[in-house]
């Protein structure tokens, strides 16, 4: 069971920092700092800079995103914004425009 | 699956809107807002007015918490801020600072309070002036009913079936508005039984 759920119909406006993991299902405007595994659901949207250990997008993000570890864009999800990460997968379907940095 | 869950370890420095119900174990420095129920768990810390339909805090709150609903304290809550909701419960270990209002469904009650008498009066009112047409209605028919009884038994029965209803509001105008029928009745019984006496 995930740590920390933003349910569908649920804004957040504001700086979430945690160490779970979090599901987003709604929204979350400002920033958003995880410990761990950040999923974006197909619902969910994030229009924040967003700071985890991996992140997996369904949904939408708007924003720069910093992995420590990697970065899922599904079939579906949407990412705009630079991302910076070890690993980066971009599934068939997926829309992203942004920058990459990994550390090569 | 619409719930949110606020986790332990999450803080949250801004407001929390929406739909359905939250759990909230962690932090929240920020309003708390949604049409559904709240649940402030063991160790959360909410600073800010938290609102919903209904809260159940068991964890820390320095605002107002507003329900339209019910408001349940547990042991161990801490709030310092005002309580409103048309329900509220506070358990024994429970630390309230702050004004406590029962409102919303429960403040109708108080304006009735003045008003109930009033709107009582106005259906009984209502009540009084049509039962005496639906007396006369009922003693009209009781009159007409006889003379058919004598001309058929099949009108007798048919009038048997018609007489109940029409005797059930005649008892009604009887039990319910008793000052315009008494006193008529009074006067009737006065002279019988001033005649009966003379006599």
């Amino acid at each position: 069971m995930a740590g920390t759920v933003i349910g569908e119909g649920l804004t957040i406006e504001g700086e979430v920092v945690t160490e779970e993991e979090v599901v987003v299902n709604g929204t979350v405007r400002g920033t958003l700092s995880s410990g761990d595994l950040v999923s974006v659901g197909a619902g969910g949207v994030i229009e924040a800079d967003v700071q985890a250990a991996s992140l997996s997008v369904a949904g939408q993000v708007t924003g720069n995103v910093n992995a420590q570890d990697r970065i899922d864009i599904q079939a579906g999800g949407r990412l705009v914004g630079d991302v910076k990460a070890a690993r980066l997968t971009i599934a068939d379907g997926a829309s992203f425009k942004g920058n990459v940095d990994m550390d090569v | 699956m619409s719930g949110s869950i606020i986790g332990r370890t999450t803080q949250i420095r801004g407001n929390v809107r929406g739909t359905g119900p939250i759990d909230i174990e962690g932090r929240v420095e920020g309003d708390v807002t949604t049409d559904g129920d709240i649940v402030l768990g063991e160790g959360s810390v909410v600073r800010g007015d938290v609102a919903g339909t209904s809260l159940r805090v068991a964890g820390s709150v320095a605002g107002n918490l507003t329900a339209t609903d019910s408001l349940q304290l547990e042991p161990g809550a801490r709030v310092v801020g005002d309580l409103v909701a048309p329900r509220i419960g506070i358990a024994e270990g429970a630390l309230v600072k702050g004004a406590v209002r029962t409102e919303g469904m429960a403040a109708p009650p108080r304006t009735t309070g003045r008003s109930a008498p009033a709107r009582r009066l106005e259906p009984a009112a209502r009540e009084e002036t049509p039962p005496p047409p639906r007396a006369e209605a009922g003693a009209q028919a009781l009159k007409k009913a006889p003379p058919p009884r004598k001309s058929s038994p099949q009108s007798a029965s048919s009038a048997a079936k018609a007489a109940p209803p029409a005797k059930a509001p005649a008892k009604r105008a009887v039990r319910k508005p008793p000052p315009p029928v008494v006193p008529a009745l009074a006067k009737g019984t006065r002279g019988r039984k001033k005649k009966a006496k003379r006599k």
